[in-house]
């Protein structure tokens, strides 16, 4: 579906249609300020643009579940969860984001129910309920069944419950749109529109918005082993760094300890919150040795470093596919899982492990390995979805800049994401972000016959010019390889000849970062991927050239750009980690192996250039403390 | 599987690239033309059915293992050969319902089919399907005319076989592998697809909610749980011989997702939604030919469900 005709100006353009973007087209169409401009005839201009068709979003992998105190189970108080969340994030969480976090889940997750979300229930019909790694009760006890769930799909009924919603409100989809650029005026403190490619036409878009809300998920895609899919390419981290913004804490990437070995596919929490164990080449049950309490439901940091210090210590098996390759592997044994309840409760994992590794999870063991998961850093927002610049003592905000999701950072997080939060992110902050566009649409709607246009004429001119740089460049990489082989027929079926392609140099990368970064770094293997990144993969992704003429469908153009957005995020990703001389939640430094709050209890913020700031946790209720489980 | 690394598959794709859309344009210049239906009928739904271009089938043989899925293949193609070839993909595993194409004339999904399922020895004979059909294909001769058996017996020991990749059928195509499947989210959408119910939702005043989730007990869930989970690939929407006729069918999926809300024990609207679904192209287009429960990827009974939802109109 793609617009019939663009709007000269939008009052919102909504980039990116997983949980936080739909989120926040509800959000906003749904709000009071809204309401009331539609009784007086006044239609809000919004589009939402996405690479993918909606339902084709990530949000639909979510397997396990989404955190809420609703206690339908046991006792429950949203303040533990609030502490859980502080404490599995180390500290580096900013404490007013996560009270609200916690304090609005319950409805959030009553209002997803409300829409159509098909949650698993209990005997009474109330939302069922699981344990997840880290939520516990009175402040870091027992473990507490606070996960909403729907069997092991809750991300799929979610994204389609939202994108039906969405329907019910009549909302305008770009689909298959990928976004080149975040356009803002000529002095960086508002936000002009983006400029996007139709991969339908193959043509470049400019399109002029008063304002933006950039929800484009992760960047699992910076690693060779992700449970990311393909498209999570940190297309919206690259987009604000180009366009001169910073990037928060970008240096935490949350590797989940279950992998399904050598494909990356996520095997949801959830097998081991049913009683799944992870055991070493030994057969012995591990965890308990590192996490005594909470065992092999400890956070997910915790779970995955565990499982990389048996396989160094040599206690790591082979994938069974693989039976000669090395042992960096560990065992899932889910077969002390009844397994009527196993085919009940894990339907997902149960097909995923039998489709894709060829075992079955009710006899066999699987092999399983750390996968990158999540990127717990972004956009930096306030806790209404604005994305703001640090100077080092104070934030600016850009004037209709937002951002929601994964791609953002309110920092909930911290250094570690608790499984089951980032779910109720998206749709908490999304939702809240919507809110605060409706806000600044009401104050000034394009459609207003009263409205000040004189802005506008600022907005049109820097975007229309940064289409008509992206048309140029897309020019270019149409006509295929410099010189030598242009003479050859226009017509050509494909250059097969020509080896160095997007796809090939994706993989590479994702090599690289995964040697340097994956669980754990230090000094020098940051500064090995930079000098790969420099002499190896800069140069070659500056040459990309599409081997095929034709604009339409020509998916080789949004690959050679998603490569790029990758290369610079990268960059941003090893320069952040260089600077923090410290281990905390998911950054694990070798040659750093404590926790420093002395010095680096502080957001990191780093530029395109790779110039790195810190700014400090806003610390409300609760004090750093050791972290165990 | 210490072999499969000197084991090989040929892939067969019908590819496709659109015209530029200069020269489309050229050709019409009638200013009535382009007052199209939002729901795809008239002249230009059948122009778009037949878009211009070049067609062609491409081969490749690369290395592959039984166990690896046609899309790791597709995907070591634009790696190491052909970076041109287009094909929707996403998330790998079965859960977006983006990679839906026909596999040796089946529709189903790239990332859930494997070489070992799919691949077939040319020439082994006898060729004649499941259903006991015979394939009228001359796959042997046009097999023994390609570079890729040059090598002649060579080549034949370590090939897994051959697999044929076109388009999800019953769609335009748009590029290589890649249909539009807009045809299918459209007759989804005129289906007032979502919960109708009160309405009304929560809000929070100091950490407590006003309103609490609609109560519904796990064998009501049952009822359409099952349905809940289409992910909207279109392969039952391909494997329906009716609904590739054209409009004459709002076909298998918009029916399930009908079928997902008149089950919900939550909504409201039932009863509307069961008008609107009895309609010559509604039920009463289903012909139970069942081929659409073949591969549904979630496991759903497309054919058995139509069933139900027909004989639930025809009770109401």
């Amino acid at each position: 579906m793609s617009p019939k005709r663009l709007e000269d100006m939008y009052d919102a353009v909504i980039v990116g249609a997983g949980a936080a973007g739909l989120s926040a087209a509800l959000g906003l169409l749904r709000s009071p300020e809204i309401t009331e401009l539609k009784e007086q005839g006044v239609e809000p201009k919004i589009l939402v643009v996405s690479k993918l068709q909606p339902l084709r979003s990530h949000t639909g992998s979510a397997e396990g579940g989404i955190a809420a105190s609703l206690g339908n189970i046991e006792s429950d108080d949203w303040h533990w969860h609030y502490y859980d969340t502080i404490k599995g994030g180390d500290w580096l969480v900013d404490q007013d984001a996560a009270k609200l976090l916690a304090e609005y889940a319950p409805e959030t997750v009553i209002n997803l129910e409300r829409q159509g979300v098909a949650f698993s229930r209990t005997e009474d019909g109330h939302i069922a309920q699981r344990r997840f790694g880290g939520h516990t009760r009175d402040f870091g006890g027992e473990p507490v069944k606070r996960a909403a769930y729907a069997a092991d799909r809750i991300g799929h009924q979610i994204l389609h419950t939202l994108w039906q919603q969405c329907v019910a409100q009549g909302v305008e989809f770009a689909e298959e749109w990928y976004v080149t650029d975040l356009v803002l005026t000529d002095d960086g403190q508002q936000a002009a529109g983006i400029v996007a490619l139709d991969t339908h036409s193959g043509k470049i878009q400019a399109i002029h918005a008063r304002n933006v809300l950039i929800a484009t998920g992760g960047a699992g895609r910076l690693f060779h082993t992700t449970s990311n899919s393909w498209d999570l390419t940190g297309d919206g981290m690259a987009l604000a760094l180009s366009a001169g913004l910073q990037l928060e804490d970008i240096e935490f990437v949350q590797f989940h300890p279950t992998g399904l070995a050598h494909t990356g596919i996520l095997l949801s929490e959830a097998a081991r919150a049913e009683g799944g164990i992870l055991r070493n080449a030994n057969g012995e049950a591990f965890m308990e040795r590192y996490a005594p309490e909470h065992r092999d439901l400890a956070a997910r940091d915790v779970v995955s470093r565990s499982i990389m210090a048996e396989i160094d210590a040599g206690r790591g098996v082979a994938d069974p596919k693989d039976p000669n390759g090395p042992k960096d592997c560990v065992w899932l044994d889910m077969t002390g899982i009844d397994a009527e309840r196993m085919a009940q409760v894990l339907p997902q994992v149960v097909e995923t492990i039998e489709q894709y590794a060829n075992l079955d999870p009710t006899k066999d063991l699987v092999p399983i390995k750390p996968t990158a998961h999540y990127t717990m850093g972004g956009l930096p927002i306030t806790t209404d979805g604005e994305v703001y610049r640090w100077d080092g003592t104070h934030r600016t905000v850009v004037n209709g800049l937002f951002a929601a999701g994964e791609c953002s950072c309110v920092s909930v997080h911290g250094a570690n994401r608790l499984g089951g939060n980032s779910l109720l992110d998206a749709c908490l902050f999304g939702t809240r972000a919507g809110h605060a566009l409706a806000a600044r649409i009401a104050g000034n709607p394009v459609d207003s016959p009263m409205g000040d246009e004189t802005a506008d004429d600022d907005l049109i001119t820097a975007v229309d010019r940064a289409a008509e740089a992206r048309n140029g460049e897309l020019t270019t990489l149409l006509q295929g390889a410099p010189q030598s082989d242009t003479e050859s027929d226009a017509e050509s079926e494909s250059n097969a000849g020509n080896t160095a392609n997007a796809y090939q140099l994706m993989a590479k990368l994702g090599s690289i970062m995964e040697q340097a970064l994956a669980v754990r770094c230090s000094a020098d293997t940051i500064a090995a991927a930079l000098e790969q990144l420099d002499t190896v993969i800069k140069p070659q992704a500056d040459h990309l050239y599409a081997h095929d003429h034709t604009a339409a469908f020509n998916q080789e153009v949004t690959a050679i750009w998603e490569v790029r957005h990758l290369v610079a995020l990268a960059q941003a990703v090893l320069m952040a980690s260089d600077a923090r001389h410290e281990s905390r939640g998911s950054m694990r430094r070798l040659d750093f192996p404590e926790r420093d709050d002395e010095h680096f209890l502080a957001h990191s913020m780093v530029a395109a250039a790779g110039s790195v700031t810190f700014k400090p946790v806003t610390i409300t209720d609760y004090p750093p403390k050791k972290r165990e489980y | 599987m210490a072999e499969a690394n000197n084991t090989t598959v040929t892939l067969k794709v019908h590819r496709f690239t659109p015209r530029p859309e200069r020269a489309e344009r050229a050709r019409g210049g009638s200013p009535f033309a382009r007052k199209s239906s939002p729901f795809g009928s008239g002249s230009d739904s059948a122009a778009r059915r037949r878009p211009r271009g070049k067609q062609w089938v491409q081969e490749y043989t690369i290395p592959a293992r039984p166990e690896d899925t046609i899309l790791d293949c597709l995907l070591a193609i634009k790696r190491t050969v052909d970076p041109t070839l287009a094909f929707r993909y996403s998330c790998g595993h079965g859960m977006c319902g983006s990679d839906a194409v026909a596999i040796n004339g089946t529709p189903t999904l790239l990332c859930t089919a494997s070489i070992r399922d799919w691949a077939k020895q040319p020439g082994a004979l006898p060729q004649v399907d499941d259903e006991g059909f015979r394939h009228i294909d001359n796959g042997q001769d046009e097999s023994s005319d390609s570079p890729a058996d040059a090598d002649g017996a060579y080549e034949a020991t370590d090939s897994l076989g051959v697999i044929e990749l076109a388009p999800l059928p019953g769609f335009p195509p748009q590029r290589d592998l890649i249909a539009d499947i807009d045809p299918m989210l459209n007759q989804i959408r005129k289906l007032t697809p979502y919960l109708e119910a009160d309405g009304v939702l929560a809000t929070t005043a100091e950490g407590k909610v006003n309103a609490f989730e609609y109560l519904q007990h796990p064998e009501q869930l049952a009822k359409y749980e099952t349905l809940s989970n289409c992910i909207a690939c279109g392969v039952c929407e391909g494997s329906c011989p009716v609904f590739a006729g054209g409009d004459a069918f709002i076909g298998p999926a918009a029916l399930i997702w009908a079928s997902r809300f008149i089950n919900d024990s939550r909504d409201t609207k039932a009863m509307e939604r069961m008008d609107a679904i009895d309609t010559a192209d509604g039920v009463a287009a289903c012909q139970s030919v069942r081929a659409c429960s073949r591969h549904c990827p979630r496991g759903i009974d497309v054919g058995e469900e139509m069933w139900q939802i027909v004989a639930k109109v025809r009770e109401r």
